[in-house]
């Protein structure tokens, strides 16, 4: 056990103060912190200007309700629209409508909107910037002036705008999901989506990366001959509990890592960022079935990349050897539309059951669904024995594989290392 | 008793008998030495004394006690193919190899201080073992076996890939540990460096016992009572005298091997009268004479 310990201190020791671990561990929340809050900065950012705006109004009506209804203020209190009418009169509409284009190239004003007289009937009207892209800016002024024209319309036939606002009000749902123990929760469907495919998509890369990072040190420690050094005073199983622990445990403390610096965002972020947390919806029952299948199915697709790791005897080896491993991994993600549309479905019960795609489907399952207790045990069970299982079988192709150099062993000669002593 | 008592033992890699009914004792402060050509079965030997590999038949014994795990913190191997942790620190790795020998944490630290004073490299402690010049890694690599002060130290082909200097810095190390009372098990298929160093040796070939014992024994027992001499005139003379068994003869030279019984002052004594003599050499033979009268040497490289 001490030896196991040593091991394990080793091997953690040696991760954790690589530049590289450091680095992701420290980049990967900068990283989410941008994804959240770079957008809505710079929507932010954009909207920090006044926006100089010019309008010829043929009509000669609009433009009083179109000042009143584009009344949005900046953080400095200013209005955001600056609307100044120009004089229809004065010149040929032609003309003035060239001259005003010339305000725009001189960069005098930021935008024109011409509305044509006969806007009621055409519904039609013309705007006009040097960046007609800005989603907010255009959406802002063909929604007012719509209403308005709207409003005119509905006036003109005698009815009252506001009766008729009332009555196409449109409709709010409000999803709510009910649970087996009758406790609901009321969440969108977009927060219930999201938060396990954050979930399902943490333990894939994890699975993946901490399991071929295991199968890497083995090949190096196998190719600088430091195996046997180490079997002299260790036996096999010692080493490969060493190292799956240890490497297990590097996990953990970037996973704690990050899960402090998430919860951290989320109790005090708001104050600081403009940040959106309503997508997240986590519960601790969640939290426990995660933590659950991702050791279980940690434990199991290490113990996959370390019979990989202990057959071949270089990196280009093993790329073809962790082909079908990732394959398995990648089935459930491709089924994940499935799995979130029909959660209960045979086929999705069935594969929650395979130790191999257990880990994903099984927890993607207790996410959008509750599949019944009896389920969710008998996938954990399975797993469970399985695990143990493949971590027999691996510790039998270990001990022998780590003391093999040069050619790659074929499948029928792994099968005979099982009957060495 | 004997140290180490291996008794019997096969191990076959599917069809390939790699050792075959091998059996030895190894006694308490000898340099034990077991040779052979490369693919012998030296290695696969070790590696059951070592309980890496698993006999498939016979027994091994240390201190009259089954090999198993617990046995192992009495040995220090040293493994022919060795590599070192590169990118830990020279004084981190000495600690970790007291804790896999199976001694607290807090005694690593003192041994690796005692250790890296002994091997004067104490003003490496905190570098990392990969700016390590080749040789104080080979030292490095050795304390790291030893430092927990086994009983008996196991060394495969402990030359192999050495230059010079660092031969003789493992000679040298290897000779203290025996002064310091303990045993140590060396194989190697350089007979010259065996012949040097061994006390006992065992011989294997092809997985099976060539021959072992005590060295001065062997050489006694297989070693022929031969001389090279340079001369000139007839070599009728030498045949006829009664020392002579059997005789080489080459222009101007010849390689002769004298009767059980017979030293070379009796065949000079005949010779002296008749022929001119230019050089006599008396020699034993090598243990590689004697390996290869036994073995057949059809096989060694």
């Amino acid at each position: 056990m001490n030896k196991i310990w040593a091991l394990i201190k080793r091997e953690y020791k040696e991760t954790v103060f690589k530049k590289s671990f450091i680095f992701i561990t420290l980049l990967t929340p900068l990283l989410m912190i941008a994804m959240g809050v770079v957008p809505s900065l710079i929507m932010q950012l954009k909207s920090e200007d006044v926006v100089k705006t010019n309008v010829i109004d043929h009509t000669g009506y609009i433009f009083n309700d179109l000042e009143k209804a584009l009344n949005d203020t900046l953080s400095t209190g200013e209005k955001q629209f600056n609307l100044v009418k120009v004089p229809t009169k004065t010149m040929h509409s032609e003309d003035l409508l060239n001259s005003q284009k010339k305000l725009i190239q001189d960069n005098s004003i930021d935008a024109l909107v011409v509305i044509p007289a006969n806007v009621s009937d055409s519904g039609k009207v013309n705007f006009f910037a040097m960046s007609v892209s800005d989603y907010v800016l255009n959406k802002s002024f063909r929604n007012a002036i719509g209403k308005i024209v709207i409003d005119r319309r509905i006036k003109k036939s005698g009815l009252d705008p506001d009766i008729i606002q009332e009555l196409s009000r449109p409709l709010v749902m409000t999803t709510t999901k009910i649970t087996k123990q009758g406790e609901e929760s009321e969440t969108g469907f977009q927060s219930e989506y999201f938060s396990t495919f954050i979930l399902i998509m943490i333990l894939y890369m994890t699975l993946i990366m901490y399991g071929s990072t295991i199968m890497r040190s083995i090949i190096q420690e196998k190719s600088s001959r430091i195996i046997e050094v180490l079997l002299g005073s260790t036996n096999p199983f010692q080493l490969m509990a060493g190292k799956i622990i240890g490497h297990g445990s590097v996990g953990m403390t970037q996973y704690i890592i990050w899960a402090l610096f998430g919860i951290a965002m989320v109790l005090y972020g708001g104050n600081v960022l403009p940040i959106s947390t309503k997508y997240f919806n986590f519960q601790p029952g969640i939290f426990i079935y995660f933590v659950i299948f991702y050791l279980l199915g940690y434990l199991f697709y290490s113990a996959l990349f370390t019979a990989i790791g202990s057959i071949v005897n270089t990196d280009q080896e093993a790329q073809q050897l962790i082909f079908p491993v990732i394959m398995f991994l990648i089935v459930p993600l491709m089924m994940l539309g499935m799995l979130v549309k029909s959660p209960n479905s045979s086929i999705i019960t069935i594969m929650s059951m395979i130790p191999f795609f257990s880990p994903i489907m099984m927890f993607g399952r207790i996410n959008i669904s509750n599949p019944p207790f009896i389920e969710i045990a008998g996938s954990i069970l399975i797993l469970i024995f399985s695990t143990i299982a493949v971590i027999w079988i691996v510790s039998k192709i270990f001990r022998v594989g780590i003391l093999m150099y040069g050619k790659r062993p074929t499948f029928p000669e792994i099968i005979k290392w099982f009957s060495y002593k | 008793m004997a140290l180490l008592d291996v008794d019997d033992i096969c191990k076959s890699f599917g069809n390939f008998k790699a050792v075959d009914k091998v059996s030895f004792k190894v006694e308490p402060g000898k340099i034990y030495g077991l040779l052979g050509p490369n693919g012998a079965g030296k290695t696969t030997t070790i590696r059951m004394i070592m309980n890496i590999l698993i006999p498939d038949s016979g027994t091994i014994s240390l201190f009259g006690e089954p090999i198993g795990d617990k046995t192992k913190s009495k040995i220090g191997y040293l493994p022919e193919e060795r590599g070192i942790f590169q990118k830990m620190k020279v004084r981190e790795l000495l600690t970790f190899f007291t804790e896999l020998h199976g001694l607290p944490a807090t005694r690593g630290k003192q041994l690796a201080y005692e250790w890296l004073e002994k091997l004067e490299l104490s003003e490496w402690a905190d570098k990392k073992v990969e700016e390590l010049s080749k040789g104080m890694q080979q030292k490095l690599q050795f304390a790291s076996t030893i430092l927990h002060n086994p009983e008996l130290v196991i060394l495969d082909e402990p030359f192999s890939g050495l230059d010079p200097v660092n031969v003789n810095l493992i000679k040298d190390i290897m000779l203290e540990i025996k002064s310091s009372g303990k045993t140590i098990i060396f194989s190697t298929h350089m007979m010259e460096a065996a012949e040097k160093l061994c006390d006992d040796i065992l011989m294997i070939q092809k997985g099976v016992k060539v021959l072992d014992g005590p060295i001065n024994q062997i050489r006694e027992q297989y070693g022929k009572n031969s001389l090279r001499l340079e001369y000139s005139v007839d070599v009728q003379y030498i045949q006829k005298s009664k020392a002579v068994k059997s005789i080489h003869d080459y222009p101007n030279s010849a390689e002769i091997e004298l009767h059980d019984g017979f030293t070379p002052n009796e065949l000079l004594t005949d010779l002296l009268p008749n022929i001119k003599i230019h050089s006599l050499l008396s020699r034993q033979s090598s243990l590689n004479e004697i390996f290869l009268q036994l073995a057949g040497g059809n096989d060694n490289e």
